[in-house]
Order: C-alpha cells, then sequence, then structure tokens
C-alpha cells in the first residue's frame, strides 16, 4: 500500500467517521427532543383524562344529590311500599342525564334500577354491609369507579351515592356514568394519539374489555403488569413506523381494587419517519462528504506525497548507483527539511564513496605489493640462494662450479619460470575482456566441466553429480568465460575436498534466467570467510593467488548475473550464480 | 274479587254517566293503539278493531298509522251514534296517556305503569282477566327437570305486584279464575331450593320474547332463573329459542272452547272436550303436567276513556269493542 493510499484511507476514514459522528449527534438529539415532546404529549392527555374524570365526578356527584334532594326521591323515601316506584329510576337517569341509576332501600334492596328494571328487591350488599360507613359518608365520598352489573354483561362506571330522607326513613340514591367508548370520545385528542380503556372486570384478560382499539393482544403484557404492580407503566408496542409509545394509568375502585386501566398511545410514525429522513439526509451528507473528501484528499496527499514522491525516485537512483541523484527542494516545510536532508546524504555518500574508494584502492595496492612480495619473495629467495652458491662455489670450488652452476642455473630458470607464471596469472586478472555474448545453453558448459575434470575428480576421489534442468532456457552469455567460471568453481570444490567427497552441478530456471549451483561436501566456510571470499587475492588455500573467485564475480557481474554462497563448517558450500 | 269490584265501579260510573246525558247521534270516537297492524288490509280475526264490523265500514286504512271507520247506516242493530272511529295505531302508551290528558284522544290503553301513574278519577273500562302470560318451551327442550325447576323458579307473586301493579292475577293455569273456577288448585308459589336442586347441570337457555311490554317481565324471569341456577339469555322475537314467552288471549266465555283454543296455541294436545269442571280440571291438568307451558298471569284489557265519551262500557267482558251505543259529547262552549 502506497504513502498515499495510506493517507488517503486516513482521510476518507476520518471524513466517514466525522460524518457518522454528525448524523448520530444528530439522530440522537431529534429523538430526545421528539421523546420529549411526547412525554409531554402523554403527560397533557393524562392530565386531561384526570381533569375530565374529576369533572364526570363532579358531575355525577351534584346530580345524584340532586335526585336524592328531589321530591321524588323524598316521597318515595317516605312510602313503605315501594313497588309502585319501580320504574321511576330510568325516568330520573334520563332526566339528570345519568347512564345508570337505582334507587335503593335502606335495607339495601333495590326499589328500582333504570339500567336494569327487572332487579327490583335485589339486594345492593356493597351498598350497607360497610360497618364503618354511615348513609352520609356517602355524601363526603364523593363519586368513585365501580364495576356495574347490567343485563348484558358487566361495565364500568363512575357512581355517586346520595341519601334521601323522610323523617327517621332512607333511601339510597346511587347514579353513575359509564366508563366507556363515550367517555373516551370526550377527550380532545392531539393528532398521532389515542386513548384506551381497559376495563378489568373478569377474571381474566378479555381482549373485548379493551375500548378503543383492537390491538389488545399487543396491549396484554403491558395491561397485566398494571394490574400485578397497580402503578402506572409505560412500554413501546409494536415496530418500525407502526409503533406506539403507550402510558398505561391504573383506575383504582371504591376499595382499590384495579378496576381499568387507561391507556394513551402514542404513534411514533412522526419519529420514525423524521428518523428515516435524517437517516436518509445523513447517508446523502455523508456521500457528498466522502467523494469530496476524497476529491479533496486526493489532491491533498498527492500535493503531500509528490515530494515524497520524488524523493523516494532519487532513493531508488541512489540504490541503483546514481549517488549523485539529488532532489529539487521546493518548500520550507518538514518535507523540504527531508529533501535538503537527502541531498545532504547523497552528497556525503558520494564523498565517502570517493574516500572509501580511494582508500580501498590504496588498500588494494598495498595487497598486491603484499601478495607480488609474498608471490615474489619465494622465488627470489631460492634465486639468491643458487646465485650466492654460484657464487661461492666460483670463488671457493672452482672443481665443481661447472657442476653447481649447471644445478644452479636449472634451478634459476626454473624460479624464473615461476615467476613468469605469477606475473602471467596477475596480468590475466588485469586483462579480463568485455564478454563476447552469443545464445548460450548453460547444461551443455555443466556437461563439458565435469567432463573436462573427470581424471582429476577420480584421482580425488571425488563422485560428480549433475543436475540438469531439461527446460532450461538458452541465456545471451559469454562462453568462453563461462566455461572459465565453471572450471574455477569447480577447482575450488576439488581443492575444498581433500578427502574426496561429492561434487554436484544443479542447473534450474529461475524468475527470467537460469540458475547454476556448484556445491561440494568439503569443510565448509565459516561467515567471515564467506564474507571475504570475493576479496581478490583473499584465499584459504596454502597455493593459491586469491583471484579465482574475484575473477568468477568479475565475470558474473560483467553478465549481470548475481552470485553468491551458502555455507556451514563442515557441511560444503554451496556457490549459487543466477544469470538472465 | 279485586277486579271484580274494579269493574263494578267502572260499570256504576258508566250508568251514572248514561243517565246524565242524552244519546245523540254524531261525533268522532278517537282511539289510539300501541300495536301498529302494520297489515295492508284490516285485521280479520281477533278482538278490537275486527269487532268495528259489527255497525261501521272501513273508510281508511293505513297500517301502522291510522285508520278510520264510518258509522254504517244499514247495520242489522240500527246505526251507531258515532259518526265514525279514528284510530291512531302505533302510538306508545305513554303518549296516549298524554294524549288523553290534553284532549286528542278519547279512548287509550293503559299499561301497569299508566294505571300506576294515572289520575285519581280517571274514567277506565277493563275486561275480565282474558289475557294469559305463559312460557312455552320450544319440542327440542327436553329436559323435564330444568322445565319444572324453571316453573318453579318463577317469583310471579314479585312481578305481580311490581312490574304488574297488581293487575290482573297470578295464575298457574291456563283458563282464568272467573272462567274455570278452579285457577286456584294449581300452585303458584316459587320453591327456589327445590328449583336449585333440579337445576343442576342445566344447560343454558334462551327466552324469546316478542312483546316489548313483556320483555321486563323476561327479565326478571332471567334473573330468577339466575338464582335457581338456570342460564337464561333473552332474545328478540324470531330468533330461535328454548322457551318463549307468549301472550295469549281467552277466545271465549265457553271454558272447553278456550281451553281448546289455548292448548293449540301453545301447540299442546288437544284436550278432551267435555263441560264437566271435574273433566275440564283433570283434562288442564294433564296438559299442564309436562310443563311444556308455564302459565304465569292473567291480565284485563284495561282502556282509560275521555269524560267526553258516554253511553259505555264500551268493552265486554272478553275485551270486545262495543263501540255501537257510545256517543261523544261535543265540548262545551
Amino acid at each position: 500500500m502506497t504513502f498515499r493510499t495510506r493517507l488517503l484511507l486516513i482521510v476518507t476514514v476520518a471524513v466517514v467517521t466525522s460524518v457518522c459522528l454528525v448524523e448520530w449527534l444528530v439522530s440522537a438529539t431529534t429523538r430526545e427532543r421528539f421523546e420529549r415532546l411526547e412525554t409531554q404529549r402523554v403527560d397533557a392527555l393524562v392530565a386531561q383524562f384526570r381533569s375530565e374524570y374529576e369533572r364526570r365526578r363532579l358531575e355525577i356527584a351534584r346530580a345524584v344529590n340532586g335526585i336524592a334532594a328531589s321530591d321524588t326521591a323524598v316521597n318515595i323515601a317516605a312510602k313503605t311500599d315501594y313497588s309502585t316506584f319501580y320504574a321511576d329510576a330510568a325516568s330520573l337517569a334520563a332526566a339528570h342525564g345519568l347512564d345508570l341509576l337505582e334507587l335503593v332501600a335502606a335495607d339495601g334492596s333495590i326499589i328500582s334500577s333504570a339500567e336494569w328494571p327487572a332487579r327490583f328487591g335485589y339486594k345492593e350488599d356493597w351498598l350497607t354491609s360497610r360497618s364503618n360507613v354511615s348513609p352520609l359518608d356517602w355524601l363526603a365520598r364523593g363519586a368513585f369507579l365501580r364495576r356495574e352489573e347490567l343485563p348484558d354483561g358487566v361495565t364500568l362506571a363512575i357512581e355517586a351515592v346520595g341519601v334521601a330522607t323522610a323523617g327517621d326513613r332512607l333511601i339510597y340514591v346511587v347514579g353513575g356514568q359509564r366508563l366507556d367508548r363515550a367517555f373516551l370520545s370526550t377527550l380532545a385528542l392531539p393528532a398521532g394519539m389515542r386513548a384506551l380503556l381497559y376495563r378489568n372486570l373478569q377474571p381474566q384478560f378479555t381482549p373485548s374489555e379493551l375500548i378503543g382499539g383492537d390491538d389488545a393482544a399487543d396491549l396484554r403484557p403491558l395491561i397485566e403488569r398494571v394490574e400485578r404492580d397497580k402503578r402506572e407503566a409505560g412500554a413501546l408496542i409494536g415496530a418500525g413506523a407502526s409503533a406506539e409509545t403507550v402510558h398505561a394509568l391504573p383506575l383504582a375502585g371504591l376499595d382499590d381494587n384495579l378496576l381499568g386501566v387507561l391507556l394513551v398511545a402514542s404513534a411514533r410514525r412522526e419519529l420514525v419517519e423524521m428518523e428515516a429522513f435524517l437517516l436518509k439526509l445523513g447517508i446523502a451528507f455523508a456521500s457528498f462528504g466522502i467523494v469530496l473528501g476524497l476529491a479533496l484528499s486526493g489532491w491533498a496527499t498527492a500535493r503531500i506525497t509528490r515530494p515524497v514522491k520524488r524523493l523516494a525516485e532519487s532513493a531508488r537512483k541512489v540504490a541503483a548507483g546514481n549517488w549523485g541523484a539529488t532532489v529539487e527542494v521546493v518548500t520550507a516545510d518538514e518535507i523540504g527539511q527531508l529533501a535538503q536532508a537527502f541531498n545532504r546524504m547523497t552528497h556525503e555518500l558520494v564523498e565517502q564513496r570517493e574516500r572509501l574508494v580511494q582508500s580501498e584502492r590504496v588498500a588494494a595496492w598495498r595487497e598486491l605489493a603484499r601478495r607480488l612480495a609474498h608471490e615474489l619473495k619465494n622465488p627470489l629467495f631460492p634465486l639468491q640462494i643458487t646465485v650466492e652458491n654460484m657464487r661461492r662455489a666460483r670463488e671457493q670450488y672452482p672443481d665443481q662450479f661447472d657442476e653447481v652452476f649447471r644445478e644452479g642455473s636449472s634451478t634459476l630458470l626454473a624460479e624464473l619460470a615461476n615467476l613468469r607464471q605469477i606475473v602471467s596469472r596477475f596480468s590475466d586478472f588485469a586483462k579480463m575482456p568485455a564478454p563476447a555474448m552469443h545464445p548460450v545453453q548453460l547444461n551443455d558448459i555443466a556437461a563439458e566441466t565435469v567432463k573436462l575434470f573427470a581424471p582429476q575428480l577420480e584421482q580425488a576421489h571425488i563422485t560428480a553429480r549433475t543436475e540438469l534442468s531439461p527446460n532450461l532456457r538458452t541465456i545471451m552469455a559469454d562462453p568462453e568465460q563461462l566455461s572459465r567460471v565453471m572450471r574455477n568453481l569447480t577447482l575450488n570444490a576439488i581443492d575444498a575436498m581433500p578427502k574426496g567427497g561429492t561434487l554436484t552441478i544443479r542447473t534450474m530456471p529461475h524468475e527470467e534466467g537460469v540458475r547454476l549451483e556448484v556445491a561440494d561436501t568439503g569443510q565448509g566456510l565459516t561467515p567471515e570467510e564467506c564474507e571475504r571470499l570475493f576479496t581478490p587475492y583473499y584465499t584459504t588455500k596454502t597455493h593459491g593467488t586469491g583471484l579465482g573467485l574475484a575473477i568468477v564475480q568479475s565475470v558474473v557481474s560483467d553478465h549481470r548475473g548475481r552470485i553468491s554462497v551458502a555455507s556451514e563448517p563442515g557441511r560444503g558450500a554451496s556457490f549459487r550464480i543466477d544469470l538472465s | 274479587m279485586r277486579i271484580s269490584a274494579f269493574i263494578l265501579t267502572a260499570c256504576l260510573l258508566s250508568a251514572g254517566a248514561y243517565a246524565a246525558t242524552r244519546p245523540r247521534y254524531g261525533g268522532i270516537l278517537r282511539v289510539e293503539l300501541r300495536a301498529p297492524f302494520e297489515t295492508s288490509d284490516p285485521p280479520q280475526s281477533g278482538f278490537g278493531i275486527v269487532d268495528l264490523s259489527h255497525g261501521f265500514q272501513i273508510n281508511l286504512w293505513e297500517g301502522g298509522r291510522r285508520a278510520i271507520f264510518n258509522a254504517d247506516d244499514n247495520a242489522p242493530g240500527g246505526r251507531p251514534f258515532l259518526d265514525s272511529v279514528e284510530i291512531q295505531l302505533s302510538r306508545p302508551l305513554r303518549e296516549q296517556s298524554l294524549d288523553l290528558e290534553t284532549g286528542k284522544a278519547d279512548l287509550i290503553e293503559l299499561g301497569p305503569n299508566e294505571i300506576r301513574r294515572a289520575p285519581a278519577g280517571r274514567k277506565t273500562w277493563s275486561s275480565q282477566p282474558v289475557r294469559i302470560i305463559a312460557l312455552a318451551f320450544n319440542p327440542r327442550a327436553d329436559d323435564a327437570r330444568v322445565r319444572e325447576a324453571l316453573a318453579l323458579a318463577v317469583d310471579r307473586a314479585t312481578i305481580w305486584t311490581v312490574i304488574l301493579q297488581r293487575q290482573g292475577e297470578v295464575s298457574a293455569a291456563l283458563l282464568p279464575q272467573w272462567l274455570s273456577g278452579y285457577a286456584f288448585l294449581f300452585p303458584t308459589a316459587a320453591d327456589l331450593p327445590r328449583a336449585r336442586s333440579l337445576a343442576a347441570g342445566a344447560k343454558p337457555l334462551t327466552l324469546a320474547v316478542g312483546d316489548p311490554m313483556l320483555r321486563t317481565i323476561a327479565d326478571r324471569i332471567q334473573l330468577n332463573a339466575r338464582d335457581a341456577g338456570i342460564t337464561l339469555t333473552v332474545a328478540p322475537s324470531g330468533s330461535p329459542a328454548d322457551i318463549r314467552l307468549l301472550e295469549v288471549r281467552v277466545p271465549s266465555t265457553d271454558p272447553a272452547r278456550s281451553l281448546a283454543a289455548l292448548a293449540s296455541a301453545f301447540g299442546l294436545p288437544e284436550p278432551p272436550h267435555t263441560d264437566s269442571p271435574e273433566a275440564l280440571y283433570a283434562a288442564e291438568r294433564a296438559l299442564l303436567e309436562e310443563r311444556r307451558v308455564i302459565p304465569l298471569f292473567h291480565l284485563p284489557d284495561v282502556y282509560a276513556v275521555s269524560p267526553r265519551v258516554k253511553g259505555g262500557p264500551g268493552i265486554s267482558p272478553l275485551g270486545e269493542w262495543k263501540f255501537g251505543d257510545l256517543w261523544v259529547e261535543a265540548p262545551r262552549p
């Protein structure tokens, strides 16, 4: 991954993250505002219900007490036979706007019932069985919620109890209004809100007792929770745009028994739609931001990375050997400082290289001088001795001079030949010609080399093994120089295995070119030896000049190839040449 | 006894009125009825309007609304004093009473509530208890124990006292006491404990009631049944039901004929014809033995009459209209 790509990615991630964060913040804030607004609306509706409920209570209590104080009720209370009044409750209820009205005798038996005319004579025990409640206490109690039995079932009603007295006689007036759909319809509901009433009149949850909605199954858990805990609760019902926040309010009766649950539902459609809109808007903005960010970051990263690329290009040139490569300094920022540092570095590298070359050159000369001195010193010493013997023989033993001269001259000639050979080898190294390129099959050269060295290998008890790849491509190379490389490596291997071993010559395709491996099973090399192996005039042998591997490296280098050695002490060495 | 005294009083009042005024021809008798008679022609059988065929001719018939009968000059018994009888149909009882009080009607029906509310001294005509209110079981209701349980559960006395305002009489017989003389032999008292024991395990029943006037009685019977452990649902007439609450009119002053007609009306087997009171009692007892019909009450036809109407009573003991001798006094100037 390039620096520019990485920079681009970082900027992109930063832009996307920022946009997402802003989107989340806006959504969260909006949701919170909506939730607060919704809570206010629900609270307002609950307050409205309570207000309406209180108003109804007062109205009902007033109406019931009005009936109780009327002449009709007082007259009934004064009578001993109530049978003629059994139908009076209906007309009284209609006149006072009550849904329910019962006239009840002091013993609790119904005189007349508007809601259930046939129920006369039956007892309303709840009215008279409260030992701690006197008839007058009902007046102070006001209206309350009560489960009322009707011919067609049971209903929930707000009822009040009045007392009509005539002397020492009294009757109860029990009147009220149903708490049903009509009552709910009196609530002014804002758009998106609805009020439902669950009448807790059956032993088990009964869906038909839910007034104002047909989603009893969804509301059942909330209703049952309120019934269980007997306190307000809320829940989110449904999902998506059809979801509602439902607030449930318990409605207690005369004995604090839960008779109903008021449910105020607020649709979340608006919120969900707003959230969806914000999401779409966010995605649009994010997309735009990302595209814009990518464009800007592309431009910015290109601007930022251009000098870096130039630096990298110059570094590549330096790596390729062009140590004089420099970078144009166009800015004074960190990149500019880096470019200046690079230029300073390459300048110093050039100077150091020149100093190194000079020092290496001096060292080479010294090594050459040392080697020449060493190589020349060996034949010079016999020459000096031989000449001194010959002079001594001529002065002291003239009679033996001829024989000494003959032997001495032979020795001199031999040593002189040796000197010539030494000079010739140094001359050969100095005169390495440029390679003459021809199509070459490396397998052929390898096979010829093995064949050439077969007698020597046999004499040295070395087994030659060749693993030549049949798929080896023909390369452009100087066959004479490559043969010389093969010979030098083979000779090195033979020298490395004085007690015999196995010489393996291996060829194989490698990348775009070929690979040659010459491996022995000799005593191997130390890492230090491996490092200095290709240094001219370095040798580990007693009789070498240290030029063999230097020549090999020179040839390989002239063929734009690469040579390496892998070795461990005691495990032989393997020379690997890659050519293309 | 109380009803007889009531009728006697009415007759004496009428006789007094007759003695004080002279019959005269002319005048329109305005009658209001609760029944709608939503038919294209006037009824040809039964009581009431049908009785006008003696002395009057139909002039206008608007089923469900009104009818006008004009005096027949060639009537066999002579022309009625009245010129015509105008009948308003489908008029609620409460409004009939108001119309009578405000002079818009001359003859109206009186229900139990209206009797209770009637001002003192109001002129009324009453027949003998000729309408029998009874529960009739559907033939498929084959559980005799449940039938008996319901018969024992109904508290006739309370219904008669409160809902019927003591109008008519409590009865467990088909024929009324005034007609048979033995109706009191059929026990009417409720026995709730026994009803409960008989009703154990009873299946729910439905009770159909056609006449809205009987609805309150049906509701009370429902409560009585509930007290006995019988689940009874009151349903409107026309719906399939196990029991029906019916009102059937005694057609004749002949007990045997009336018993036969009532048995037929209630879907009971035809009783053997006999003139002997003992045999008649035995026949009626046999009819009611299986309690497929549970008689509850016998009620009279009761009308309130404007003081302007003279020459009454205009109904017979069976409740037949006899308007031929009536006349209407002209309003005072």
